[in-house]
């Protein structure tokens, strides 16, 4: 596979300046989410946390893809995977607070179907097309489970939950009101933006774009580029997981067609049309396309699908940094020429 | 009759189903390494063409041709203002296939609209063969699969064009240094491929009811199909492929449910895929 869309990034001169336009974006972006209730209507308030959580969805693809250059299909199914985690511990009557279980649970599943999965796979030397059939053949499967377990996911017809209680420190938190879910969500977008992006600036997240640019120079240099790849699928299925128990929880609903492969498919449009080697633009991608698709779909359903499919064969084929990627080489064309 | 014998005939017949759907993705994946992600939506587009052809009137037999040759030139326009461009970056013709997909899956539900739609089954009834009762529909198409296979064979292994084709895969810049047009080649297999989609659309229509995502299901089962028998082994390989994904279904989905099954099987298939990563037929030899 070929991944060439960010060469600039492992040039010297222009590394500090990448660094600093995407902090001051993250901070930019951050800010005006934090400042946002105070503008806007009861509405957005309530259903922007939804886009937010896709929005992590999304990140967790672009640490995949974009760092990785390993494409999944099955992010939907962990996404899934983690909402109903959440879901049936939390209707399960247990002595401890159900949601922070749930937390965990879903992390634990997101880790250990992506590490046995990645496991296999990898160390058979599986990549690029059989990758993305066995993880969409995954969504296919979860989906059908939802489905056909009804008598503890609810089947069809989905499994309805209770926003939970949170407790710090002796301090509770009722998350009925739409402006305290808001900032909980938020804060939890925050989180994983923070870890995901430390993930990718440190030592390992160097360790991996060397495997995406050129992986048998990194074997040959002694990294086991199983273990690598393996490890980053599993932090990528953990994040996803965990935002679709936010989802869960948020919107009190699953239901199986959270981990179908329509969904699966839309995150890695909303991914490809964003930029994959960006995480803000991935979450920006993953806020703004699946809200606009929400409010267009109502307007103009048929022909809306019929256009985002169409901006994604162009962003593919002529755009490999998504947009993301043309506002950056939009910049820095006056320090590095024909980019 | 003995239930195991209507089991094995019931396992044949699906697989035999399972192997023409695969064929069309075996020629384009095996011959010219292109992941063809809208086989589902080729599909499904064939099966769409037969109910509007046998709507409008026309019979059945020329309604399949007409569906065939629909979604062979879907595929001739793809491949002429897409997928050509991009044959030297088969990740990049992956996500463009799935891309198809996606708007021709939408184009569908424009068209047609999402609702299930049924083809008449031509052959209703069953017939006796050797004692046996079969559906005579679905026997006719596992025959015409056989058929249909043993043609794709003899085309690659006995006549001029799979020579050339063959000499394709082989070695593609001695193949175009010698004269031959390397891209027409492509264009006539992976149109070729799209006309055996379409046609395994056609086919398949009557025994199901239509709706905009039948494909799908096909295009993770054709993908096992073909990688288990191995890429480049278009008879052999696609025939053991569906044996595998097509006959353990069915045995499974005795023991459990149909949803349990095809769960084991995905799973079954991601080991194997870990034994045998390029193929059962390829570790072999």
């Amino acid at each position: 596979m070929t991944q060439n869309s960010t060469p600039q990034s492992l040039e010297a001169p222009s590394k500090p300046q990448r660094l600093r336009s995407e902090a001051t974006i993250a901070a930019l972006v951050f800010a005006v989410l934090t400042l946002l209730p105070a503008l806007a209507d009861g509405y957005v308030v309530y259903i922007l946390p939804q886009y937010m959580t896709f929005g992590v969805l999304a990140m967790s693809l672009a640490l995949l893809w974009g760092f990785t250059g390993i494409l999944s299909f099955g992010q939907a199914g962990f996404f899934a995977i983690g909402g109903y985690a959440v879901g049936l511990l939390m209707s399960a009557q247990l002595p401890i607070n159900g949601f922070y279980l749930g937390l965990l649970a879903a992390a634990l599943s997101g880790a250990v179907i992506a590490g046995l999965i990645g496991y296999f796979l990898f160390s058979a030397g599986v990549r690029d097309a059989y990758f993305v059939l066995v993880t969409l053949a995954l969504s296919i499967v979860v989906e059908q489970i939802a489905v056909s377990q009804s008598q503890w996911t609810g089947g069809w017809n989905g499994m309805f939950l209770m926003r939970p209680t949170l407790t710090f420190f002796g301090l509770s938190f009722e998350l009925f009101d739409d402006l305290t879910v808001y900032y909980a969500v938020l804060i939890f977008v925050l989180l994983a933006y923070v870890a995901l992006y430390r993930f990718t600036r440190s030592s390992l997240g160097k360790i991996v774009v060397g495997i995406r640019e050129n992986e048998v120079r990194m074997v040959s240099l002694g990294v086991s580029s199983t273990f690598y790849k393996t490890l980053v699928f599993s932090v990528s299925a953990v994040v996803a997981c965990l935002a679709g128990s936010v989802y869960a929880v948020h919107s009190g609903f699953v239901s199986p067609s959270l981990g179908g492969v329509l969904f699966s498919t839309e995150v890695v449009v909303w991914v490809a049309i964003a930029g994959r080697t960006s995480l803000i633009g991935a979450l920006l991608g993953g806020i703004i396309v699946s809200s606009l698709s929400n409010f267009l779909s109502a307007v103009t359903p048929a022909y809306w699908q019929l256009v985002i499919g169409l901006i994604f064969i162009l962003a593919i084929a002529y755009f490999r940094g998504g947009v993301a990627g043309a506002i950056e080489r939009f910049f820095s064309k006056p320090f590095k020429g024909a980019a | 009759m003995l239930p195991v014998i209507d089991i094995l005939v019931d396992a044949t017949l699906i697989t035999l189903v399972l192997m023409l759907a695969a064929s069309g993705l075996a020629v384009i994946f095996g011959l010219i390494g292109v992941i063809n992600m809208g086989h589902g939506a080729m599909m499904t587009l064939g099966a769409y063409f037969t109910w509007a052809a046998t709507s409008a009137g026309i019979p059945f037999p020329v309604a399949v041709i007409i569906a065939a040759l629909g979604v062979g030139a879907v595929g001739l326009l793809l491949e002429h203002f897409l997928i050509r461009h991009f044959y030297d970056r088969p990740f990049e013709t992956l996500l463009l296939t799935w891309g198809f997909f996606l708007v021709a899956t939408e184009a569908i539900k424009i068209v047609f609209g999402t609702d299930f739609r049924n083809v008449t089954n031509p052959l209703p009834g069953t017939i006796g063969i050797f004692g046996l009762e079969l559906p005579t529909y679905r026997a006719l198409v596992a025959l015409l699969s056989v058929l249909l296979m043993l043609g794709i064979g003899f085309l690659y292994k006995k006549t001029n064009l799979g020579l050339t084709v063959r000499a394709l895969i082989q070695n593609r810049e001695v193949a175009s240094l010698m004269g031959l047009d390397v891209s027409k080649l492509y264009k006539q297999v992976f149109v070729f491929g799209a006309f055996l989609a379409g046609l395994a659309g056609a086919l398949i229509s009557p025994m199901l009811s239509i709706d905009p995502y039948i494909g799908n299901v096909y295009l993770v089962r054709s993908f096992f199909v073909v990688t288990l028998g191995g890429l480049g082994q278009l008879v052999q390989g696609t025939l053991i492929g569906s044996f595998v994904i097509g006959g353990s279904e069915t045995l499974f989905a005795l023991a459990t449910s149909q949803v349990f099954a095809q769960t084991i099987v995905f799973v079954l298939a991601v080991v194997l895929l870990r034994f045998f990563p390029r193929g059962i037929l390829s570790a072999r030899s």
